[in-house]
């Protein structure tokens, strides 16, 4: 009933804003490729208020319907929001993560540790927002008095960094308590900031106005040490632990960039570039601000995004190992944006519009995935509302509220997936809807191959996979159109199996890595080496990535070593643990226990891939169920799919072949049966064989086929019994003693003896076991044949 | 197609077709007659062979009902009948050969009589529904002479009728030839004939896909197959729309070559459009049913340009497929003589259904003794198996295993088992018996997954 509902308010939103939609397209298609600022703005704001009219509107209706159907109490109200009622490509859930303390002193994010971070005077909280919970209690550490410009934890999370000042950096080790300071060395340089890193030379990365410091940190020297310096006039600069890179900016513009990747294998020099900039007059030249510059990974590939004012695009750029190549623009509708990365998708965040644009940049395609709406808020329970008395209004009330609140000023952005709302001290977690996100997508084969891309709640994607396909074939869509879902699912499967063993290693070698970490510095490289090509997320993508391989560019950053990059791993276990406090968010919220475990058992689930066995069970055994009439269209499906799996070298299990026997045994269609079977396109099994065998009843030829199969596979005893069945116990026995089979009992043989009246074979038996199996003289069978021989012959002499 | 020459130049066969239930009034016995071969023969000629194959079949139904004579031998002819439809009989009179005395090969030519009949029925339908349909009997004979004397025109080599004899003992008519394909292959036909199928829109469509003159891929009844199949490899001309034609079979009368012929499938007796398209190798047919198609040949050609655009045309990314299958089984294919099996001249038939024998050009080589006494075989195996079906109801297909020696000292072997047969002649082997069953061992477990072997 959900699904409907979900569907029929996206047609309703297709219907209802078509005229504006095709308006929009029509202003952007004429002027694309000059993308302007503002430009169609008109339109596009036309579109979006209908939109969102129409969400509100259809989500009246969803509550309505809902509290009609079902007893409209207030739990059953919430999941029925918390659920998809509220209609957005992408939503935050209710409640937020609180990070509000009495004398805090502003809120820090430590990305590479994920924690989100709040000094007061003497003392530093934490929140860990992986797995994200709002229900998260908060660990304090001491730290000294003092200023805070930057705060973060030491990867091994025993020690803290606090940026004090332009020239001081201050540590504390957090069993001890104990603490040094490092200060700048020079007047005329200051310290920008710093980040702790996992590369094997050093420990800590300072920027400086003058570059980079890379320093190693020892607690018992009280001191750090000085490996290497990068020498560089630095503006400002930006860093993410999911990249491991840093991008310095240096230049009257600050658009010259210099780049190093700092990862468990080493150091990486990108080398320098510029970033494109338009002037809005000869004389003017904008400066690139640090704000302006995102680095993103997709992928496990790393991209920049570049704000360019003047020309109202966001540049995209990826980073190679020896280049950074410009990929093309993003068109920009406010002049403030933000990016997030939601399970691989990006987020182009419109601010000023309210909207979010999302984007797989997959396969370079700079097309949206969907059109552009509003984040949503979900799970908002009634009772905040104070006035539980008229749904529409409530509802009313608390979605204008947070319409207000939303993409506020105070909203800040975290890496790669959080909101941090600065002025209530709380911080959301972006989900998408893959389920909104799909349906307002008409072409199914790529839908798949988006979803099949997405690793965050695997076993919802695989579910909602699941349906569209069986949804796509009830619907009786051109055979080739299925053709090409079924690649994208088989294809999809195959990739992920042969990555497979890949990711136990990876995993197995994390948690090396971490007893590493845990080490002492001193011991450090070597073990840091066993995890080389584990936790590098350097420029290349991962070896999986097979259609950039074809492209030359790639072909040269295809490191030895950084074959896997953690960030499959990371999200994949990040997809656990948010997943299960998924399941214990819906059981704080109401009492769908059921829910909760079979969410728990799927949740291990790293990929929505769909196997061959799902595809038969959660595919074509209930399309089966449901098509009616000739079943000629849905064995065209089944060949297409054996032709897929074929040319993926997948193995299929022979229940599939046996459900596609009785689909056509139930139309009489033999003769295309038999030429399956004899062409082995129904790879010959014992089950396949038994299948034909019950089918024999109604065509001889099929029992044949069974039989023939029998021998082929050597199955000696199923076919030495069928044969005496078939009365054929002369040529059982031939077979029997050539294959030695002894498992069929005598007696067979003997009944179907006496059953042809035929007393000189029943003889030819009974002396073929007397000198076949030793000792036969001496059983009772014996006896009992004899004699009945015996009567026989007696009888014919009389 | 040269009919005249035939009628007077084949003293040596007759052929009839009569009904029991015509003419039996004293001076109407000319309204038996549905056809006679040749046709410029007196009619008390004519009456004479039918009166005699009517007092034979008369009095042999006294103590055969179901099944009455098949053949006579006399000293200088054989009569060979077959019962083509209740009280419809075909009758061929065939001069026995004086060269060699043997017996022609009666099973074959009740074949040959088996097989204009399905013919016939395909592009006609029953006699008897002619006949019920316009009792006079003139619609029926204007549809027989033209389409016996056409089928009997490939029989003609120079200004003879060449009639099966013992050169033909290693075939057999009436039974379709297979290609082996591999697995993959195989898949790629079933989706190009899935594609085919459902692309014409309606969902009862048949198929039949052959790759030169084999059977790769039927959809159709085991009947309608060998008819079809027959009928396939017999001849096509291509039309101007892409699809092949036919001249004469398919239409009526004065036809022109645009008329897609419709043919009659036997189990259903439903009429459907037959259209057939040809890429390189590769020949699909396609049979639409006739009452899917509104206004008849019109709207034939929209689907028919819709199979074109789906399957057929190059351009269209799912037309590849055709392109594809045709590629793969070129590939695949070993020539003509893919089949030959050096040292060893066979037939192998399945279940009286599907053939494979060794390639004509070398079986040419094998001594005249040699094919005459595998013919002399062939027609023992076939009364040995007409008795056991007849003794005992449920297992007729049980084994059955003769070596001969020929006068030349070939082997001559036949074996039988659960449905399958297969003949063979051994010119090279030597003098031992021993040898002879080794060899067919070899065979049997090499190409027929040792279905023939013993033990």
């Amino acid at each position: 009933m959900k699904e409907r509902n979900t569907t029929s308010t996206l047609k309703r939103i297709l219907v209802n804003c078509s005229s504006q939609a095709k308006e929009y397209g029509g202003c952007v298609a004429k002027k694309v490729p000059e993308v302007e600022r503002d430009m169609c703005l008109k339109e596009f704001l036309a579109l979006k208020n209908c939109m969102q009219n129409v969400c509100l509107t259809s989500v009246f209706c969803y509550i309505k319907n809902f509290s009609m159907s079902a007893n409209a109490s207030s739990s059953q109200l919430t999941v029925g929001l918390s659920g998809s009622g509220g209609l957005s490509h992408a939503y935050v859930q209710y409640p937020p993560l609180k990070c509000n303390l009495p004398g805090s002193r502003g809120l820090y994010y430590d990305d590479a540790n994920k924690l989100l971070l709040s000094p007061t005077s003497d003392q530093v909280f934490s929140w860990k927002t992986v797995p994200f919970s709002p229900h998260v209690a908060a660990t304090a550490d001491y730290i000294n008095e003092g200023p805070v410009l930057s705060i973060r934890y030491s990867l091994d999370a025993k020690s803290i960094a606090v940026h004090r000042s332009n020239q001081e950096i201050q540590f504390f080790q957090r069993e001890t308590r104990e603490t040094f300071t490092h200060m700048c060395k020079s007047e005329s340089e200051s310290i920008l900031g710093f980040f702790w890193t996992d590369c094997p030379v050093c420990d800590l990365v300072v920027v400086k106005t003058s570059g980079l410091d890379l320093l190693t940190v020892s607690f018992t020297s009280k001191s750090v040490n000085l490996v290497e310096t990068k020498k560089l006039s630095v503006n400002w600069y930006v860093y993410t632990h999911g990249s491991r890179l840093v991008l310095l900016a240096s230049g009257m513009q600050c658009k010259t960039l210099t780049g190093f990747q700092l990862s468990s294998v080493g150091i990486v020099r990108l080398p320098r570039f510029e970033m494109v900039m338009a002037k809005s007059d000869a004389n003017s030249k904008p400066v690139l601000a640090a704000e302006d510059v995102f680095i993103i990974t997709v992928y496990g590939r790393i991209y920049c995004l570049q704000i360019d004012r003047v020309a109202m695009q966001l540049h995209s750029y990826r980073f190679y190992r020896d280049a950074v190549v410009q990929q093309g623009s993003l068109p920009m509708f406010s002049s403030k944006i933000s990016v997030s990365v939601v399970d691989n998708v990006l987020l182009v965040h419109q601010v000023d519009a309210r909207v979010s644009i999302l984007y797989d940049i997959f396969e370079d395609s700079r097309a949206p995935i969907s059109a552009p709406l509003p984040l949503l808020l979900r799970g908002l329970p009634q009772s905040h509302t104070g006035r539980p008395v008229n749904v529409g209004e409530s509802l009313d009330r608390n979605s204008s509220n947070h319409e207000l609140m939303f993409y506020g000023d105070d909203w800040t952005f975290l890496v790669p997936d959080l909101i941090c709302d600065v002025a209530s001290k709380s911080v959301w977690k972006i989900h998408l809807d893959l389920e909104v996100i799909s349906s307002s997508s008409s072409e199914v084969p790529s839908n798949l191959e988006f979803l099949q891309r997405r690793k965050l709640e695997a076993s919802k994607t695989k579910q909602l996979c699941l349906a569209i396909t069986r949804a796509f074939i009830l619907e009786r869509r051109p055979v080739t159109m299925v053709a090409k879902a079924i690649d994208v699912l088989v294809s999809s499967y195959s990739h992920s199996v042969k990555t497979c063993s890949n990711l136990k290693e990876t995993k197995v070698d994390e948690a090396s890595a971490s007893v590493g970490t845990n080490a002492s510095n001193s011991s450090r490289s070597a073990k840091d080496e066993s995890r080389v090509g584990v936790g590098d997320k350097s420029f290349n993508l991962s070896a999986s990535d097979s259609d950039d391989q074809s492209r030359e560019i790639d072909s040269r950053d295809l490191q030895k070593s950084g074959k896997e990059n953690l960030l499959g791993a990371e999200s994949s276990r990040g997809e656990v643990q948010s997943s299960s406090l998924h399941t214990q968010q819906l059981g704080l919220g109401n009492n769908q226990l059921n829910a909760n475990n079979s969410e728990r058992q799927d949740s291990q689930l790293t990929s929505p891939a769909i196997s061959p066995d799902e595809m038969y069970s959660c595919v074509f055994v209930p399309v089966g169920e449901e098509i009616v009439g000739d079943p000629s269209y849905l064995v065209a499906i089944i060949v297409e799919f054996l032709r897929s799996t074929n040319s993926e070298k997948i193995k299929v299990r022979p229940n599939i072949y046996v459900f596609t026997i009785q689909l056509l045994v139930r139309y009489e269609r033999f003769a295309e049966l038999s030429l399956l079977i004899i062409n082995k396109v129904l790879e010959p099994s014992k089950e396949v064989a038994m299948q034909l065998l019950e089918s024999g009843h109604q065509n001889p030829q099929m029992r044949k086929l069974a039989l023939d199969m029998l021998r082929q596979l050597s199955l000696h005893h199923d076919y030495v019994t069928l044969l005496v069945q078939d009365g054929c116990y002369l040529e059982a026995l031939r077979y029997a003693r050539k294959h030695k089979v002894t498992s069929v009992r005598p007696s067979l043989f003997l009944e179907a003896a006496l059953a042809s009246k035929d007393s000189q074979h029943l003889a030819a038996v009974l002396r073929f076991f007397s000198d076949f199996i030793a000792g036969f003289r001496n059983t009772p069978e014996y006896q009992d044949y004899f004699r009945i021989l015996n009567e026989m012959n007696t009888g014919l002499a009389v | 197609m040269g009919m005249a020459s035939v009628n007077t130049a084949s003293e040596g066969m007759q052929l009839c077709i009569f009904d029991l239930r015509r003419g039996q009034q004293e001076g109407q016995e000319l309204d038996k007659i549905l056809f006679f071969f040749p046709a410029d023969l007196p009619f008390a000629t004519q009456l004479s062979v039918i009166g005699l194959s009517e007092g034979l079949i008369t009095f042999t139904r006294i103590f055969s009902p179901d099944a009455a004579c098949e053949v006579i031998e006399a000293e200088r002819h054989s009569h060979v009948f077959f019962e083509a439809e209740s009280d419809i009989w075909m009758v061929m009179v065939v001069e026995k050969s004086k060269e060699s005395k043997a017996a022609c090969q009666v099973d074959a030519l009740r074949k040959v009589l088996k097989e204009v009949h399905s013919l016939f029925v395909l592009f006609h339908g029953t006699m008897r529904s002619m006949l019920e349909k316009e009792t006079s009997g003139g619609l029926i004979r204007s549809h027989l002479y033209p389409f016996i004397t056409d089928y009997l025109s490939d029989f003609l080599i120079g200004k003879k009728l060449q009639l099966p004899s013992f050169h033909d003992c290693l075939m057999e008519r009436g039974t379709v030839q297979m290609l082996t394909v591999g697995r993959e292959a195989a898949i790629e036909v079933q989706s190009l004939v899935k594609v085919l199928e459902c692309s014409a829109g309606t969902t009862s469509c048949y198929s039949l896909v052959l790759f030169q003159d084999l059977l790769v891929s039927t959809t159709l009844s085991p009947d309608d197959t060998i008819s079809l199949f027959t009928y396939a490899v017999l001849r096509w001309f291509r039309g101007n729309d892409g699809f092949l034609a036919s001249d004469i079979w398919g239409a009526d009368n004065g036809s022109q070559t645009s008329v897609t012929p419709i043919v009659y499938l036997q189990l259903t007796e439903e009429r459907m459009y037959l259209c057939a398209y040809q890429y390189k190798s590769l020949t699909i047919i396609l049979l639409v049913p006739v009452s899917s198609i509104l206004n008849g040949e019109q709207g034939l050609s929209l689907v028919k340009q819709q199979v074109l655009e789906n399957v057929c045309v190059l351009s269209v990314p799912a037309s590849l497929k055709m392109l594809r299958v045709e590629e793969k089984l070129s590939k695949g294919w070993g020539g003509e003589n893919a089949y030959h099996v050096s040292g060893y001249r066979y037939l192998l038939v399945d279940d009286e259904r599907v053939s494979r024998a060794s390639p004509p050009a070398k079986v040419m080589t094998l001594a005249k003794d040699s094919l005459l006494a595998m013919s002399k075989l062939r027609e023992e195996v076939n009364l040995e198996k007409k008795a056991k079906c007849s003794s005992s109801e449920v297992n007729c297909d049980k084994e059955l295993e003769i070596c001969v020696r020929a006068k030349n000292g070939a082997w001559v072997i036949a074996r039988t088992s659960r449905g399958k047969e297969l003949y063979m002649v051994l010119e090279k082997a030597s003098e031992t018996l021993l040898y002879a069953s080794d060899a067919v061992e070899k065979f049997s477990n090499r190409y027929c997954s040792g279905v023939f072997s013993l033990d």
